[in-house]
Protein backbone atom coordinates (compact mmCIF):
# COMPACT_ATOMS: atom_id res chain seq x y z
CA UNK A 1 0.00 0.00 0.00
CA UNK A 2 1.53 3.23 -1.03
CA UNK A 3 1.67 6.04 1.36
CA UNK A 4 -0.50 8.99 0.80
CA UNK A 5 1.11 12.27 0.10
CA UNK A 6 2.10 14.12 3.16
CA UNK A 7 -0.74 16.19 4.39
CA UNK A 8 -3.40 14.50 2.34
CA UNK A 9 -4.85 12.71 5.38
CA UNK A 10 -8.01 10.73 4.85
CA UNK A 11 -8.87 12.41 1.62
CA UNK A 12 -6.80 9.81 -0.27
CA UNK A 13 -8.92 7.00 1.17
CA UNK A 14 -11.16 6.21 -1.81
CA UNK A 15 -8.30 5.80 -4.25
CA UNK A 16 -7.15 2.30 -5.00
CA UNK A 17 -3.96 1.24 -6.78
CA UNK A 18 -4.45 0.99 -10.50
CA UNK A 19 -3.70 -2.07 -12.55
CA UNK A 20 -0.33 -0.81 -13.62
CA UNK A 21 0.80 -0.63 -10.11
CA UNK A 22 0.64 3.08 -10.05
CA UNK A 23 -0.12 4.24 -6.62
CA UNK A 24 -2.97 6.59 -6.05
CA UNK A 25 -0.71 8.36 -3.68
CA UNK A 26 0.92 9.89 -6.65
CA UNK A 27 -2.32 11.29 -7.83
CA UNK A 28 -2.77 14.78 -6.55
CA UNK A 29 -5.37 15.12 -3.86
CA UNK A 30 -7.57 17.36 -5.85
CA UNK A 31 -7.85 14.84 -8.63
CA UNK A 32 -8.19 11.62 -6.71
CA UNK A 33 -11.17 12.72 -4.67
CA UNK A 34 -12.94 14.37 -7.58
CA UNK A 35 -15.03 16.33 -5.20
CA UNK A 36 -12.71 19.25 -5.18
CA UNK A 37 -11.83 21.24 -8.27
CA UNK A 38 -8.23 21.65 -9.12
CA UNK A 39 -6.67 24.66 -7.61
CA UNK A 40 -3.04 23.66 -7.62
CA UNK A 41 -1.85 24.09 -11.15
CA UNK A 42 1.60 22.77 -10.47
CA UNK A 43 0.42 19.38 -9.21
CA UNK A 44 -2.22 18.89 -11.79
CA UNK A 45 0.34 19.36 -14.43
CA UNK A 46 2.31 16.39 -13.10
CA UNK A 47 -0.56 14.03 -12.79
CA UNK A 48 -1.03 13.14 -16.40
CA UNK A 49 -4.35 12.68 -18.14
CA UNK A 50 -4.89 8.93 -17.54
CA UNK A 51 -4.53 8.79 -13.80
CA UNK A 52 -7.57 10.81 -12.93
CA UNK A 53 -9.60 8.53 -15.18
CA UNK A 54 -8.47 5.43 -13.28
CA UNK A 55 -9.22 7.10 -10.00
CA UNK A 56 -12.71 7.99 -11.18
CA UNK A 57 -13.55 4.42 -12.11
CA UNK A 58 -12.58 3.03 -8.73
CA UNK A 59 -13.57 5.75 -6.36
CA UNK A 60 -17.02 5.89 -4.73
CA UNK A 61 -19.52 8.33 -6.18
CA UNK A 62 -18.57 11.92 -5.61
CA UNK A 63 -19.72 13.18 -2.28
CA UNK A 64 -21.06 16.62 -1.57
CA UNK A 65 -19.88 18.50 1.47
CA UNK A 66 -22.95 17.51 3.44
CA UNK A 67 -22.69 13.86 2.45
CA UNK A 68 -19.03 13.85 3.34
CA UNK A 69 -19.80 15.35 6.73
CA UNK A 70 -22.53 12.80 7.34
CA UNK A 71 -20.18 10.00 6.42
CA UNK A 72 -17.40 11.21 8.65
CA UNK A 73 -19.53 12.37 11.57
CA UNK A 74 -22.65 10.22 11.69
CA UNK A 75 -23.36 11.03 15.33
CA UNK A 76 -23.13 14.77 14.87
CA UNK A 77 -25.24 14.54 11.74
CA UNK A 78 -27.92 12.61 13.59
CA UNK A 79 -28.14 15.29 16.23
CA UNK A 80 -28.67 18.10 13.75
CA UNK A 81 -32.51 17.91 14.10
CA UNK A 82 -32.16 18.21 17.86
CA UNK A 83 -29.89 21.18 17.44
CA UNK A 84 -32.43 22.79 15.12
CA UNK A 85 -35.24 22.37 17.63
CA UNK A 86 -33.09 23.73 20.43
CA UNK A 87 -32.03 26.66 18.28
CA UNK A 88 -35.65 27.37 17.38
CA UNK A 89 -36.66 27.37 21.04
CA UNK A 90 -33.72 29.60 21.93
CA UNK A 91 -34.75 31.94 19.12
CA UNK A 92 -38.24 32.17 20.61
CA UNK A 93 -36.80 33.02 23.98
CA UNK A 94 -34.51 35.64 22.50
CA UNK A 95 -37.33 37.24 20.53
CA UNK A 96 -39.47 37.27 23.63
CA UNK A 97 -36.70 38.72 25.76
CA UNK A 98 -35.77 41.44 23.32
CA UNK A 99 -39.03 42.34 21.70
CA UNK A 100 -41.94 41.08 23.70
CA UNK A 101 -40.86 41.40 27.29
CA UNK A 102 -43.13 44.31 28.02
CA UNK A 103 -45.81 42.07 29.41
CA UNK A 104 -43.68 40.28 31.94
CA UNK A 105 -46.06 39.45 34.75
CA UNK A 106 -45.54 40.91 38.15
CA UNK A 107 -47.51 39.53 41.00
CA UNK A 108 -49.62 41.64 43.27
CA UNK A 109 -51.52 40.41 46.23
CA UNK A 110 -55.11 39.64 45.41
CA UNK A 111 -57.29 36.62 45.94
CA UNK A 112 -54.77 34.26 44.44
CA UNK A 113 -52.12 36.24 42.64
CA UNK A 114 -52.26 38.38 39.58
CA UNK A 115 -50.07 39.76 36.90
CA UNK A 116 -49.89 42.10 33.97
CA UNK A 117 -50.72 42.16 30.29
CA UNK A 118 -54.15 42.55 28.74
CA UNK A 119 -55.47 43.67 25.48
CA UNK A 120 -59.06 44.79 25.20
CA UNK A 121 -60.85 46.68 27.93
CA UNK A 122 -64.60 46.69 28.17
CA UNK A 123 -66.92 46.20 25.27
CA UNK A 124 -70.62 46.08 24.59
CA UNK A 125 -72.44 43.20 26.21
CA UNK A 126 -73.24 40.48 23.65
CA UNK A 127 -76.93 40.28 22.93
CA UNK A 128 -78.94 37.81 24.93
CA UNK A 129 -76.37 37.35 27.67
CA UNK A 130 -78.07 39.46 30.33
CA UNK A 131 -81.43 37.99 29.39
CA UNK A 132 -80.11 34.49 29.96
CA UNK A 133 -78.57 35.44 33.28
CA UNK A 134 -81.73 37.06 34.60
CA UNK A 135 -84.15 34.41 33.42
CA UNK A 136 -82.80 31.22 34.91
CA UNK A 137 -85.70 28.94 35.66
CA UNK A 138 -86.67 28.67 39.36
CA UNK A 139 -86.83 24.93 38.76
CA UNK A 140 -83.18 24.94 37.79
CA UNK A 141 -82.29 27.14 40.74
CA UNK A 142 -84.10 24.81 43.13
CA UNK A 143 -82.51 21.74 41.62
CA UNK A 144 -79.03 23.21 41.95
CA UNK A 145 -79.56 24.69 45.40
CA UNK A 146 -76.38 25.55 47.22
CA UNK A 147 -73.82 23.01 46.03
CA UNK A 148 -70.75 22.25 48.06
CA UNK A 149 -68.61 23.39 45.15
CA UNK A 150 -69.59 26.95 45.99
CA UNK A 151 -68.73 29.04 49.05
CA UNK A 152 -71.24 30.82 51.22
CA UNK A 153 -70.73 34.36 52.45
CA UNK A 154 -69.64 34.50 56.05
CA UNK A 155 -71.78 36.13 58.70
CA UNK A 156 -70.18 39.00 60.54
CA UNK A 157 -72.64 38.88 63.41
CA UNK A 158 -73.09 42.63 63.06
CA UNK A 159 -76.38 44.04 64.34
CA UNK A 160 -76.22 47.25 62.35
CA UNK A 161 -76.42 47.08 58.60
CA UNK A 162 -74.70 49.12 55.95
CA UNK A 163 -77.14 51.77 54.83
CA UNK A 164 -76.77 53.77 51.66
CA UNK A 165 -77.52 57.49 51.46
CA UNK A 166 -80.93 56.64 50.03
CA UNK A 167 -81.76 54.60 53.09
CA UNK A 168 -81.59 51.21 51.42
CA UNK A 169 -79.46 48.32 52.54
CA UNK A 170 -76.20 48.46 50.66
CA UNK A 171 -74.35 45.74 48.81
CA UNK A 172 -70.71 46.64 48.15
CA UNK A 173 -68.57 44.89 45.57
CA UNK A 174 -64.88 45.67 45.20
CA UNK A 175 -62.93 44.00 42.42
CA UNK A 176 -60.82 44.67 39.37
CA UNK A 177 -61.24 43.83 35.73
CA UNK A 178 -57.93 41.97 35.43
CA UNK A 179 -58.79 39.66 38.34
CA UNK A 180 -60.03 36.21 37.21
CA UNK A 181 -61.69 35.46 40.54
CA UNK A 182 -63.60 38.72 40.32
CA UNK A 183 -64.61 37.70 36.80
CA UNK A 184 -66.10 34.47 38.09
CA UNK A 185 -67.82 36.08 41.05
CA UNK A 186 -69.45 38.81 38.95
CA UNK A 187 -71.58 36.28 37.10
CA UNK A 188 -73.17 35.17 40.36
CA UNK A 189 -73.44 38.69 41.72
CA UNK A 190 -75.25 39.86 38.60
CA UNK A 191 -77.56 36.87 38.67
CA UNK A 192 -78.28 37.19 42.40
CA UNK A 193 -78.86 40.95 42.41
CA UNK A 194 -81.04 40.69 39.29
CA UNK A 195 -83.53 38.78 41.43
CA UNK A 196 -83.95 41.92 43.57
CA UNK A 197 -83.61 44.65 40.97
CA UNK A 198 -82.44 45.58 37.51
CA UNK A 199 -79.01 46.29 36.11
CA UNK A 200 -78.41 48.67 33.24
CA UNK A 201 -75.24 49.75 31.53
CA UNK A 202 -73.40 46.51 32.18
CA UNK A 203 -70.55 45.92 29.76
CA UNK A 204 -68.39 42.98 28.85
CA UNK A 205 -64.79 42.51 29.86
CA UNK A 206 -62.35 39.75 30.62
CA UNK A 207 -59.67 38.99 33.12
CA UNK A 208 -55.99 39.39 32.38
CA UNK A 209 -54.71 37.21 29.58
CA UNK A 210 -51.54 36.42 31.50
CA UNK A 211 -52.90 35.72 34.96
CA UNK A 212 -54.26 32.45 36.26
CA UNK A 213 -57.48 31.44 34.50
CA UNK A 214 -56.58 33.94 31.80
CA UNK A 215 -59.10 35.75 29.69
CA UNK A 216 -62.09 34.71 31.77
CA UNK A 217 -65.11 36.33 30.17
CA UNK A 218 -67.33 38.37 32.45
CA UNK A 219 -69.30 41.57 33.12
CA UNK A 220 -67.83 44.86 34.17
CA UNK A 221 -69.68 46.91 36.77
CA UNK A 222 -67.86 50.04 35.66
CA UNK A 223 -70.41 52.50 34.35
CA UNK A 224 -73.37 50.28 35.26
CA UNK A 225 -76.31 51.26 37.42
CA UNK A 226 -78.60 49.18 39.57
CA UNK A 227 -82.21 49.92 40.50
CA UNK A 228 -84.05 48.11 43.27
CA UNK A 229 -86.82 48.94 45.68
CA UNK A 230 -84.97 47.50 48.64
CA UNK A 231 -81.28 47.38 47.86
CA UNK A 232 -78.52 49.73 46.84
CA UNK A 233 -75.55 48.34 44.96
CA UNK A 234 -72.15 50.01 44.88
CA UNK A 235 -69.22 48.67 42.97
CA UNK A 236 -65.60 49.70 42.79
CA UNK A 237 -63.51 48.33 39.93
CA UNK A 238 -60.06 49.19 41.17
CA UNK A 239 -58.14 48.56 37.96
CA UNK A 240 -58.68 47.70 34.33
CA UNK A 241 -57.18 44.73 32.56
CA UNK A 242 -54.73 47.05 30.80
CA UNK A 243 -51.14 46.60 31.89
CA UNK A 244 -49.36 49.64 33.22
CA UNK A 245 -45.81 48.97 34.29
CA UNK A 246 -45.86 46.30 36.94
CA UNK A 247 -49.56 46.72 37.59
CA UNK A 248 -52.73 47.76 35.78
CA UNK A 249 -54.32 51.03 34.91
CA UNK A 250 -56.27 52.42 37.82
CA UNK A 251 -59.98 52.63 37.14
CA UNK A 252 -61.76 53.60 40.35
CA UNK A 253 -60.58 54.51 43.82
CA UNK A 254 -62.51 53.50 46.96
CA UNK A 255 -63.88 56.23 49.19
CA UNK A 256 -62.54 56.56 52.68
CA UNK A 257 -65.67 54.84 53.96
CA UNK A 258 -65.12 51.94 51.61
CA UNK A 259 -61.47 51.78 52.63
CA UNK A 260 -62.67 51.55 56.21
CA UNK A 261 -64.92 48.61 55.34
CA UNK A 262 -62.05 46.88 53.59
CA UNK A 263 -59.79 47.45 56.57
CA UNK A 264 -62.43 46.03 58.87
CA UNK A 265 -63.61 42.99 56.93
CA UNK A 266 -61.05 42.11 54.27
CA UNK A 267 -59.03 40.07 56.71
CA UNK A 268 -59.32 37.04 58.96
CA UNK A 269 -61.62 35.31 59.69
CA UNK A 270 -63.23 36.20 56.36
CA UNK A 271 -60.10 35.48 54.38
CA UNK A 272 -56.67 34.05 54.96
CA UNK A 273 -55.21 36.66 52.62
CA UNK A 274 -56.01 40.16 53.88
CA UNK A 275 -56.61 42.72 51.16
CA UNK A 276 -57.88 40.18 48.66
CA UNK A 277 -60.47 40.76 45.97
CA UNK A 278 -63.19 40.15 45.00
CA UNK A 279 -64.70 41.57 48.16
CA UNK A 280 -68.47 41.44 48.63
CA UNK A 281 -70.12 43.09 51.60
CA UNK A 282 -73.81 42.34 52.07
CA UNK A 283 -75.14 44.98 54.41
CA UNK A 284 -72.11 44.49 56.64
CA UNK A 285 -73.77 41.30 57.84
CA UNK A 286 -72.29 38.87 55.36
CA UNK A 287 -68.85 39.04 53.84
CA UNK A 288 -67.49 37.11 50.91
CA UNK A 289 -63.84 37.38 49.95
CA UNK A 290 -62.62 35.55 46.87
CA UNK A 291 -64.59 33.68 44.27
CA UNK A 292 -67.24 31.27 45.42
CA UNK A 293 -66.18 28.74 42.79
CA UNK A 294 -63.21 28.03 40.59
CA UNK A 295 -62.93 30.13 37.41
CA UNK A 296 -61.72 26.95 35.75
CA UNK A 297 -65.26 26.07 34.74
CA UNK A 298 -65.44 29.20 32.60
CA UNK A 299 -62.15 28.68 30.78
CA UNK A 300 -62.32 28.96 27.03
CA UNK A 301 -66.00 29.90 27.05
CA UNK A 302 -67.46 33.05 25.55
CA UNK A 303 -70.07 35.06 27.42
CA UNK A 304 -72.78 33.64 25.17
CA UNK A 305 -71.63 30.10 25.83
CA UNK A 306 -71.58 30.67 29.57
CA UNK A 307 -74.97 32.35 29.63
CA UNK A 308 -76.52 29.66 27.46
CA UNK A 309 -75.67 26.98 30.02
CA UNK A 310 -77.18 28.67 33.06
CA UNK A 311 -80.54 26.99 32.62
CA UNK A 312 -79.02 23.52 32.36
CA UNK A 313 -78.88 22.07 35.86
CA UNK A 314 -76.49 19.34 34.68
CA UNK A 315 -73.96 21.90 33.46
CA UNK A 316 -70.91 22.52 35.62
CA UNK A 317 -71.16 26.17 34.63
CA UNK A 318 -74.74 26.38 35.89
CA UNK A 319 -73.94 24.53 39.10
CA UNK A 320 -71.12 26.97 39.82
CA UNK A 321 -72.75 30.25 38.84
CA UNK A 322 -76.34 29.49 39.83
CA UNK A 323 -75.22 27.79 43.02
CA UNK A 324 -73.11 30.75 44.09
CA UNK A 325 -75.92 33.13 43.09
CA UNK A 326 -78.29 31.14 45.30
CA UNK A 327 -75.91 31.55 48.23
CA UNK A 328 -75.55 35.30 47.66
CA UNK A 329 -79.30 35.77 47.24
CA UNK A 330 -79.94 33.78 50.40
CA UNK A 331 -77.45 35.93 52.30
CA UNK A 332 -79.11 39.09 50.98
CA UNK A 333 -82.51 37.89 52.12
CA UNK A 334 -81.14 36.81 55.48
CA UNK A 335 -79.31 40.11 55.98
CA UNK A 336 -81.83 42.60 54.69
CA UNK A 337 -85.13 40.79 54.51
CA UNK A 338 -85.40 41.73 50.85
CA UNK A 339 -87.35 39.34 48.71
CA UNK A 340 -86.63 38.42 45.10
CA UNK A 341 -89.00 39.90 42.54
CA UNK A 342 -90.03 36.49 41.21
CA UNK A 343 -92.39 34.65 43.54
CA UNK A 344 -90.83 31.26 42.83
CA UNK A 345 -87.33 32.64 43.15
CA UNK A 346 -88.44 34.32 46.32
CA UNK A 347 -89.55 31.00 47.76
CA UNK A 348 -86.23 29.49 46.82
CA UNK A 349 -84.33 32.41 48.27
CA UNK A 350 -86.36 32.47 51.46
CA UNK A 351 -85.87 28.77 52.03
CA UNK A 352 -82.19 29.16 51.36
CA UNK A 353 -82.03 32.20 53.57
CA UNK A 354 -83.55 30.25 56.41
CA UNK A 355 -80.90 27.63 55.90
CA UNK A 356 -78.22 30.28 55.69
CA UNK A 357 -79.44 31.98 58.84
CA UNK A 358 -79.49 28.67 60.68
CA UNK A 359 -75.99 27.90 59.53
CA UNK A 360 -74.90 31.38 60.46
CA UNK A 361 -76.42 31.07 63.87
CA UNK A 362 -74.63 27.83 64.43
CA UNK A 363 -71.38 29.26 63.19
CA UNK A 364 -71.75 32.32 65.34
CA UNK A 365 -72.50 30.23 68.37
CA UNK A 366 -69.52 28.05 67.66
CA UNK A 367 -67.31 31.07 67.19
CA UNK A 368 -68.70 32.63 70.33
CA UNK A 369 -68.09 29.56 72.41
CA UNK B 1 -29.11 -5.57 8.73
CA UNK B 2 -31.30 -6.33 11.68
CA UNK B 3 -28.73 -8.68 13.11
CA UNK B 4 -26.05 -6.08 12.78
CA UNK B 5 -28.28 -3.56 14.53
CA UNK B 6 -28.91 -5.80 17.48
CA UNK B 7 -25.24 -6.45 17.85
CA UNK B 8 -24.38 -2.79 17.68
CA UNK B 9 -27.10 -1.57 20.04
CA UNK B 10 -25.35 0.38 22.76
CA UNK B 11 -26.29 -0.74 26.22
CA UNK B 12 -26.93 2.81 27.38
CA UNK B 13 -29.65 3.24 24.79
CA UNK B 14 -32.37 1.27 26.48
CA UNK B 15 -31.44 2.53 29.91
CA UNK B 16 -31.39 6.20 28.96
CA UNK B 17 -34.43 6.24 26.71
CA UNK B 18 -36.48 4.19 29.13
CA UNK B 19 -35.42 6.41 32.01
CA UNK B 20 -36.31 9.58 30.13
CA UNK B 21 -39.64 8.10 29.06
CA UNK B 22 -40.52 7.16 32.61
CA UNK B 23 -39.54 10.63 33.76
CA UNK B 24 -41.87 12.07 31.14
CA UNK B 25 -44.63 9.78 32.33
CA UNK B 26 -44.16 11.01 35.89
CA UNK B 27 -44.18 14.68 34.95
CA UNK B 28 -47.15 14.45 32.61
CA UNK B 29 -49.09 12.30 35.06
CA UNK B 30 -48.64 14.97 37.72
CA UNK B 31 -49.80 17.67 35.30
CA UNK B 32 -52.76 15.56 34.23
CA UNK B 33 -53.85 14.82 37.79
CA UNK B 34 -53.67 18.45 38.79
CA UNK B 35 -55.53 19.44 35.65
CA UNK B 36 -58.47 17.26 36.63
CA UNK B 37 -58.34 18.05 40.35
CA UNK B 38 -57.01 21.47 41.28
CA UNK B 39 -54.85 23.26 38.70
CA UNK B 40 -53.86 25.86 41.26
CA UNK B 41 -52.33 23.17 43.47
CA UNK B 42 -49.26 22.79 41.24
CA UNK B 43 -46.09 23.08 43.28
CA UNK B 44 -44.74 26.03 41.36
CA UNK B 45 -43.97 29.67 42.09
CA UNK B 46 -46.33 32.21 40.54
CA UNK B 47 -44.06 35.21 40.53
CA UNK B 48 -42.81 36.96 37.43
CA UNK B 49 -42.70 35.06 34.18
CA UNK B 50 -42.89 31.71 35.96
CA UNK B 51 -46.52 30.86 36.56
CA UNK B 52 -47.55 27.26 36.09
CA UNK B 53 -51.22 27.81 36.83
CA UNK B 54 -51.53 30.56 34.27
CA UNK B 55 -50.31 28.10 31.67
CA UNK B 56 -52.19 25.01 32.78
CA UNK B 57 -55.48 26.84 33.20
CA UNK B 58 -55.32 28.80 29.97
CA UNK B 59 -57.54 28.04 27.03
CA UNK B 60 -54.39 26.82 25.29
CA UNK B 61 -54.11 23.97 27.77
CA UNK B 62 -56.77 22.08 25.86
CA UNK B 63 -56.62 20.94 22.24
CA UNK B 64 -59.92 19.87 20.68
CA UNK B 65 -61.33 19.24 24.12
CA UNK B 66 -58.42 17.09 25.23
CA UNK B 67 -56.06 18.50 27.88
CA UNK B 68 -52.51 18.93 26.63
CA UNK B 69 -51.32 17.28 29.83
CA UNK B 70 -53.30 14.15 28.97
CA UNK B 71 -51.94 14.16 25.42
CA UNK B 72 -48.47 14.37 26.93
CA UNK B 73 -49.19 11.48 29.26
CA UNK B 74 -50.38 9.29 26.40
CA UNK B 75 -47.33 10.25 24.39
CA UNK B 76 -44.99 9.46 27.28
CA UNK B 77 -46.67 6.11 27.87
CA UNK B 78 -46.26 5.26 24.21
CA UNK B 79 -42.61 6.27 24.28
CA UNK B 80 -42.08 4.14 27.36
CA UNK B 81 -43.38 1.11 25.51
CA UNK B 82 -41.32 1.92 22.43
CA UNK B 83 -38.19 2.38 24.51
CA UNK B 84 -38.51 -0.79 26.52
CA UNK B 85 -35.67 -3.25 26.16
CA UNK B 86 -38.05 -5.59 24.33
CA UNK B 87 -38.87 -2.91 21.77
CA UNK B 88 -35.23 -2.03 21.25
CA UNK B 89 -34.33 -5.69 20.74
CA UNK B 90 -37.14 -6.24 18.30
CA UNK B 91 -36.23 -6.29 14.63
CA UNK B 92 -39.65 -4.93 13.62
CA UNK B 93 -38.98 -1.91 11.47
CA UNK B 94 -42.26 -0.23 12.38
CA UNK B 95 -41.15 0.02 15.99
CA UNK B 96 -38.08 1.93 14.92
CA UNK B 97 -40.17 4.16 12.68
CA UNK B 98 -42.78 4.77 15.36
CA UNK B 99 -40.10 5.62 17.89
CA UNK B 100 -38.52 8.11 15.52
CA UNK B 101 -41.81 9.68 14.43
CA UNK B 102 -43.21 9.99 17.93
CA UNK B 103 -40.04 11.47 19.37
CA UNK B 104 -39.83 13.90 16.46
CA UNK B 105 -43.46 14.86 16.89
CA UNK B 106 -42.78 15.42 20.57
CA UNK B 107 -39.92 17.76 19.74
CA UNK B 108 -42.10 19.74 17.34
CA UNK B 109 -44.84 19.91 19.95
CA UNK B 110 -42.32 21.33 22.39
CA UNK B 111 -41.58 24.13 19.97
CA UNK B 112 -45.29 24.90 19.61
CA UNK B 113 -45.93 24.82 23.36
CA UNK B 114 -42.96 27.06 24.14
CA UNK B 115 -44.30 29.51 21.58
CA UNK B 116 -47.72 29.43 23.26
CA UNK B 117 -46.19 29.93 26.68
CA UNK B 118 -44.05 32.87 25.61
CA UNK B 119 -46.33 34.66 23.20
CA UNK B 120 -49.88 33.66 24.07
CA UNK B 121 -49.97 33.05 27.79
CA UNK B 122 -47.00 35.20 28.76
CA UNK B 123 -45.94 32.74 31.39
CA UNK B 124 -43.68 29.74 31.77
CA UNK B 125 -44.69 26.54 33.51
CA UNK B 126 -41.73 24.87 35.21
CA UNK B 127 -43.30 21.43 35.18
CA UNK B 128 -44.08 21.80 31.50
CA UNK B 129 -40.50 22.90 30.90
CA UNK B 130 -39.37 19.74 32.61
CA UNK B 131 -41.42 17.74 30.14
CA UNK B 132 -40.03 19.79 27.27
CA UNK B 133 -36.42 19.22 28.26
CA UNK B 134 -37.09 15.52 28.72
CA UNK B 135 -38.73 15.33 25.31
CA UNK B 136 -35.86 17.06 23.52
CA UNK B 137 -33.34 14.89 25.35
CA UNK B 138 -35.27 11.77 24.41
CA UNK B 139 -35.35 12.85 20.78
CA UNK B 140 -31.60 13.43 20.86
CA UNK B 141 -30.80 10.11 22.51
CA UNK B 142 -32.97 8.21 20.06
CA UNK B 143 -31.28 9.90 17.11
CA UNK B 144 -27.87 9.23 18.62
CA UNK B 145 -28.79 5.62 19.22
CA UNK B 146 -29.88 5.24 15.62
CA UNK B 147 -26.66 6.84 14.47
CA UNK B 148 -24.63 4.48 16.59
CA UNK B 149 -26.59 1.55 15.16
CA UNK B 150 -25.75 2.62 11.64
CA UNK B 151 -22.15 3.23 12.60
CA UNK B 152 -21.97 -0.14 14.27
CA UNK B 153 -23.45 -1.88 11.27
CA UNK B 154 -21.25 -0.14 8.76
CA UNK B 155 -18.02 -0.25 10.62
CA UNK B 156 -18.53 -2.62 13.51
CA UNK B 157 -15.73 -0.87 15.25
CA UNK B 158 -12.57 0.89 14.23
CA UNK B 159 -11.00 -2.19 12.63
CA UNK B 160 -13.78 -2.37 10.10
CA UNK B 161 -14.28 -6.09 10.61
CA UNK B 162 -17.74 -7.19 9.69
CA UNK B 163 -16.94 -10.59 8.32
CA UNK B 164 -14.05 -11.72 10.45
CA UNK B 165 -11.43 -10.71 7.93
CA UNK B 166 -8.51 -8.53 8.85
CA UNK B 167 -8.43 -6.39 5.80
CA UNK B 168 -8.73 -3.25 7.76
CA UNK B 169 -7.14 -0.26 6.28
CA UNK B 170 -7.65 -1.37 2.73
CA UNK B 171 -9.51 1.26 0.95
CA UNK B 172 -11.29 -1.26 -1.25
CA UNK B 173 -12.77 -3.04 1.75
CA UNK B 174 -13.99 0.16 3.17
CA UNK B 175 -15.60 1.23 -0.04
CA UNK B 176 -17.36 -2.09 -0.52
CA UNK B 177 -18.77 -2.05 2.96
CA UNK B 178 -20.08 1.42 2.50
CA UNK B 179 -21.88 0.46 -0.67
CA UNK B 180 -23.49 -2.55 0.94
CA UNK B 181 -25.05 -0.36 3.59
CA UNK B 182 -26.42 2.16 1.23
CA UNK B 183 -30.20 2.21 1.49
Amino acid sequence: MAKAPSGSGRSARPVRPNSAGTSASRVPKNQSTQSEPSTQSGQSGQAGPSRPAVARRNAPPPASGIALFRRRHPMMSALVPVALVVLAVVALVVVKATGGAGGTPAASKVAAGSSTAATAGTSALPSGVLANVTSVSPTTLSAIGQPSATAAPTSTGAKTGLTASNGKAEILFIGAEYCPYCAAERWSVVEALSRFGTFSGLSATHSSTSDVYPDTQTFSFYGATYASTSLDFTSVELETNQASGDSYTTLQTPTSAEDGILAKYDKAPYTTQPGSIPFLDIDNKYISVGAGYSPQVLQGLSMQQIAAQLNDKSSAVAVAIDGEANRIAAAITAATGAQPLSATAAATSTAAATSTATTTSTATTTAGS
Amino acid sequence: MATARRRALPRWTTTTTLGLSLLAVGLTAYLTITHYTDPTALACPDTGIVNCTAVTTSSWSVILGVPVALIGLLWAASMTALNSSWAWRSSARWLDAARLVLSGAGALMVFYLVYVELFRVDAICLWCTGVHVTTIALFGVILAARASLVTGASGAGPSGRTDGSRRSGRSGTRGRRTRSLAP
